[in-house]
């Protein structure tokens, strides 16, 4: 082969292996991470709060420490709850109120439901996210005679994270709005608790 | 293609004892002052000269280099794909759901995004107005008409880029509630670094590009975005330009 072919040879294959390359780190950079929203919201999974990653109130009062959003809503209160389903389902309990709540489930690959304060029951909304094994473990132990409200969402994989939104519409309304943030309650189902009637 | 060590070592030789040969006879072809020609010798001389590891170590460079800064410059900023244009608005449909496309999957997880999805309301963004002209900070912009249907939505405007250093501009955006409206329902918003009456959205910046973000929360229009009409999203309409 003439030195100008081995050249173009090695040139060719090195774009292809450029192609690669490419899809390989495109395809990784979610996994790889460290400051998606996945990985920094893991530092909240002890809590039984949201974590407040947008807080709307007090006008020129700095940011947050964990204000991390590249272009927030300035009238919209943010928090992450993170899960982990090993632990256990985990169950959202909000209460609605006069300002406009949404609340989203997040997997790894991205959100897989979403709920407004609209599908409140009787001003209460309680979704539990939970595997397809734990899905089928509550259905085999639920009371028949009971009514269950609770929202339940099978998830893709066992860990991720579920946002509220709560709009403040007016200013004055803001420090509500990171108060009805703040007032939602993300906690483990334990078994124990499951078993407890009317728990 | 496999080669002994002695073999490679053999292609490897002539690599170093040739250069004295090749720089003669290329000094002698090229007349002195024609830097281009000369630069092309070098280059086919150097071809010639390539052993088969030199070449593999080219191709494997050019495709690590070239790969990392392409998907760099792919998932750096803003989504690559999966806009839809209406009217001066692009929105984003799918970015936050299970079937968004890789890219927007690794911009999200770069910058920390936690985007909106179907079911929360769609995000909007404009970066020019309805003639195509960049939105730019001297300029004065009227945002008029009427939003698609939605509970709640807002009209923000921020800076190209990172967030400036400082105290934040005492407004940044509108609300649904808060804007002033026309009898008929359609508003104007002003966007001008002078105060005016109104809606007035004082610019974020001096100078520079902006960006316009409209937010729509818990709307019927997210699911079927490319069904959306010019007529139903605020125009964007520029007056007069400060020099």
């Amino acid at each position: 082969m003439s030195p100008r072919g081995r050249f173009l040879v090695a040139t060719l294959s090195g774009l292809v292996l450029a192609g690669l390359v490419h899809v390989v780190v495109v395809l990784s950079i979610p996994r790889l991470s460290e400051t998606d929203a996945l990985s920094r919201a893991r530092s909240s999974e002890a809590l039984d709060h949201p974590m407040p990653v947008n807080t709307v109130a007090a006008g020129d009062a700095p940011a947050t420490a964990e204000a991390w959003l590249p272009i927030p809503d300035p009238s919209v209160a943010v928090g992450l709850c993170a899960y982990d389903l090993a632990d256990g389902p985990m169950r959202v309990s909000a209460r609605t109120g006069p300002l406009m709540m949404s609340l989203a489930v997040h997997g790894r690959r991205g959100a897989f439901y979403a709920v407004t304060d609209q599908a409140a029951v009787r001003g209460a909304l309680d979704l539990v996210v939970l595997t397809r094994a734990q899905y089928d473990e509550a259905l085999a132990n639920a009371d028949e005679d009971e009514v269950s409200h609770d929202v339940r969402i099978v998830a893709p994989d066992s860990k991720g994270y579920v946002v509220v939104r709560v709009i403040a519409a007016l200013p004055s309304q803001r420090p509500a709005a990171d108060a009805a943030v703040q007032a939602v309650s993300c906690t483990v189902d334990s078994p124990a608790e499951d078993a407890k009637p009317g728990g | 293609m496999r080669m002994t060590l002695a073999e490679t070592v053999a292609r490897l030789r002539p690599v170093q004892t040739r250069p004295a040969s090749s720089e003669a006879r290329r000094s002698g072809a090229a007349p002195p002052g024609r830097a281009g020609q000369r630069v092309a010798g070098a280059f086919r001389g150097a071809i010639r000269r390539a052993s088969t590891v030199t070449l593999v170590l080219y191709a494997l460079a050019l495709g690590a280099g070239i790969g990392l800064l392409t998907a760099d410059y792919a998932t750096r900023g803003g989504y690559p794909f999966g806009g839809v244009r209406v009217g001066a608005w692009t929105a984003w449909p799918k970015v936050g759901s299970l079937g968004a496309d890789p890219y927007a999957r690794a911009v999200n997880a770069r910058r920390g995004e936690i985007p909106l999805t179907i079911g929360e309301g769609m995000l909007l963004t404009a970066d020019q107005d309805d003639a195509g002209r960049a939105l730019d900070a001297a300029c004065t912009y009227a945002v008029a008409g009427v939003t698609p249907p939605a509970r709640a939505w807002t009209v923000t405007v921020a800076g190209r880029g990172a967030r400036e250093p400082g105290p934040a501009p005492m407004r940044e955006g509108f609300t649904a509630t808060e804007i002033l409206r026309e009898t008929d329902g359609r508003f104007v918003i002003t966007l001008s670094p002078e105060v005016q009456s109104g809606n007035w959205l004082p610019m974020p910046r001096a100078r520079g590009p902006v960006r316009l973000a409209l937010r729509l929360y818990d709307t019927p229009v997210a699911a079927s975005a490319g069904n959306l009409d010019r007529s139903a999203v605020p125009a964007i309409t520029r007056g007069a330009c400060a020099a």
